[in-house]
């Protein structure tokens, strides 16, 4: 029977095709969504990097005077950190955990080779007990960095991988563009994924930058702090540190949010296209689905009469609509064999650098889409095929 | 039921020996009911056909003919009288149990021959056996090309329907029939659609299988010249028998 269906979808080729065709364009679209919705899934489940709780985002916005900015600052970071129920205060760049700004450059050199598109921040010597990135190889800036005569960097791994291959880190000189060395790698984190709960671990580049090493600062610079505190702070403390700041600085405006909000809103913009694509390839599916559907009902109905002759020759009602699912599954089988061969190509050229396992995955997420999408169409014109009387096949038309 | 294509000698007996009923209709009432109207197709009807008869039957368009054929194959279920199939009545088959039936006792034929015309002449000719449990593809095949050397198309095994002329195409349905080794033969106008040359091809055909391996056969025609050639003829009027 198998053999004779084989026969009959060789044999019928023609209208056949475009059903394969049909059914292979709905598995890449079905292929597409699901690499989105699985490398969003697994980027969810990686580990983010650092510790988001607990941390609260100072955005202090100074006065046009700029003379002693400076010193400011640093009285500013002086107070902040004395005050109780404050455990870290660090200083960044404005690209902050869950923020919309990101600066990102090629320009990090290994021996002449070009490092990858990283993300580059700006960090203090506290940061990372206001962050507590994982660091697995090295150290976190400190003091001594001071002496350096290089600009001290941590790196993250998926840097590290990138430029030093299995080598280690740690001590590695970095140059630009015209081959000076200009810094030189103190530390390894394992991950810094803060764009949002569905980005990639990026390479990262943390560079260091303290308020007394007086190079680099600008003093238009918007200072950016982060202040992790004590479990269970609330809006006491965030009024006192308000005031603290205007105390300090007579009249610095500043605004405080907790990470964990920035967190929510940030999840809710990058939420929002993936919903509507979700949606859109939904009605897509619908749509595909339909014609489907369609196409089998007219091939039933186009085929009564061969379906009363077989019935008069011994095929049982039951039989018919198996051999009407039979066809479909071939069919399907063919136009999902053709569309896993395409999709394979993705991971093999390795584009869009996503994991291996995500395309795997999601190729199989979609074969088992268009299995239950066919099933589900081929259901009802089966059963109508395995209805149809034998007797048919004694009117003439 | 492994009956074989060679010629059986003990169904090669004289016409009245021919008494043991193959196929029964008692007190046979078919009703078409439609949203609108019902036709009453068929009238009480009585008839025995006997193993290894020739039956013809005639009557005029719309006299129920196809409608008998179709009940006699066991492809329509009669609303009123029993229908029996070697002394077994087949009122409380399942149907799984008729598909079984029509598979290896019943081989039909029709006007308009109702090939599967993406299938090669070969393919067609397997169909039946392919609803028939226990056969290896081999067997299959072997039987499809003697059924068809039976009907003089060996030469035309590959070749799909539309590459065929009228009668060889009615020759591939009638090897269809053989293949399956059936004990009858309900053919519905099997000349209806072929000139009188090819019709009379397949006339023969019939009666030499007939004849030869003494099956059954109950043929629907038009045509008074070949009702005679047959054993007993059948006259229908508006879905009685009326001789
Ligand atoms: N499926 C059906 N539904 C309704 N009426 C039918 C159906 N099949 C046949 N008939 C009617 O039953 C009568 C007998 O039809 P049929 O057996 O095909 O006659 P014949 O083969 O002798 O020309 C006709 O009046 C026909 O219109
Ligand atoms: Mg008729």
């Amino acid at each position: 029977m198998i053999r004779h269906l084989f026969t009959l979808i060789w044999n019928r080729k023609r209208s056949n095709f475009l059903l394969i065709s049909e059914i292979l364009l709905s598995f890449f679209v079905l292929f597409a969504v699901s690499s989105l919705l699985v490398s969003s899934y697994y980027n969810y489940r990686q580990p983010a990097g650092f510790a988001y709780d607990n941390v609260w985002e100072v955005n202090v916005s100074p006065s046009q005077d700029t003379a002693s900015r400076k010193e400011m600052l640093q009285l500013m970071l002086q107070r902040l950190q004395a005050t109780p129920g404050v455990v870290a205060v660090t200083r960044t760049s404005s690209n902050t955990p869950f923020s919309f700004s990101s600066m990102n450059t090629n320009e990090f050199y290994y021996q002449k080779k070009q490092g990858p598109l990283t993300d580059r921040y700006d960090a203090d010597d506290e940061m990372q007990k206001v962050l507590r990135q994982n660091v697995v190889a090295g150290r976190w800036f400190e003091r001594r960095d001071d002496a350096s005569t290089r600009r001290p960097v941590v790196v993250n791994q998926e840097f590290a991988k990138a430029l030093f291959g299995s080598e280690p880190a740690v001590g590695k000189v970095l140059s630009n563009d015209k081959g000076i060395e200009s810094w030189q790698v103190v530390g390894v984190i394992d991950a810094y994924r803060r764009g949002s709960d569905f980005d990639g671990n990026n390479p990262a580049v943390f560079e260091r930058h303290v308020l007394e090493g007086a190079d680099r600062f600008d003093p238009n610079d918007r200072p950016n702090l982060l202040v992790r505190v004590q479990a269970g702070s609330g809006a006491v403390l965030e009024q006192r540190l308000v005031k603290e700041i205007q105390d300090v600085t007579k009249g610095w405006h500043a605004t405080v949010t907790t990470l964990d909000e920035s967190r929510h809103d940030k999840m809710k913009i990058v939420l929002t296209p993936l919903i509507a694509l979700g949606v859109v390839s939904l009605f897509l599916i619908v749509n595909v689905a339909l014609g489907l559907f369609g196409v089998l009902w007219y091939n039933i109905n186009q085929r009564r009469a061969e379906i009363g002759l077989r019935r008069a020759l011994g095929a049982t009602g039951a039989g018919i609509g198996g051999q009407f699912l039979g066809e479909m599954l071939v069919v399907t089988t063919l136009g999902v064999l053709a569309g896993v061969i395409l999709a394979a190509q993705f991971p093999l050229l390795g584009v869009f650098g996503v994991p291996t396992t995500v395309y795997v995955l999601a190729i199989l997420l979609a074969a088992v889409l268009i299995y239950v999408l066919t099933a589900i169409c081929a259901f009802q014109p089966s059963r109508i095929a395995a209805g149809i009387q034998p007797a048919v096949s004694l009117r003439e038309e | 039921m492994e009956t074989t294509l060679t010629p059986a000698p003990a169904a090669s007996a004289p016409a009245s020996l021919k008494t043991t009923p193959m196929l029964q209709l008692r007190d046979i009432e078919k009703v078409y009911q439609t949203d609108t109207i019902e036709t009453v197709a068929l009238n009480r009807v009585n008839l025995t056909i006997n193993k290894g008869e020739f039956v013809s039957i005639m009557g005029p368009s719309g006299c129920g003919k196809s409608t008998l054929l179709s009940l006699m194959g066991l492809l329509d279920e009669p609303t009123g009288g029993v229908i029996e199939i070697d002394g077994r009545a087949v009122t409380s088959y399942s149907d799984k149990e008729l598909a079984r039936v029509r598979n290896h006792k019943i081989g039909f034929i029709f006007q308009s021959f109702h090939l599967i015309n993406d299938l090669s002449v070969l393919d067609n000719v397997e169909l039946p056996l392919l609803y028939r449990a226990g056969l290896s593809s081999k067997e299959r095949r072997q039987r499809a090309q003697q059924a068809l050397e039976r009907v003089g198309l060996s030469a035309r095994t590959r070749h799909f329907p539309s590459q065929l002329s009228g009668g060889q195409r009615q020759r591939v349905a009638i090897a269809r029939a053989l293949a399956g080794a059936p004990e009858i033969i309900l053919a519905d106008e099997p000349t209806g659609n072929l000139d009188s040359v090819m019709g009379e091809e397949i006339m023969e055909l019939l009666l030499s299988l007939n004849r030869d391996q003494g099956t059954t056969v109950v043929m629907v025609t038009h045509d008074e010249n070949m009702a005679h050639k047959t054993e007993r003829l059948i006259r229908f009027f508006d879905g009685s028998q009326v001789s």
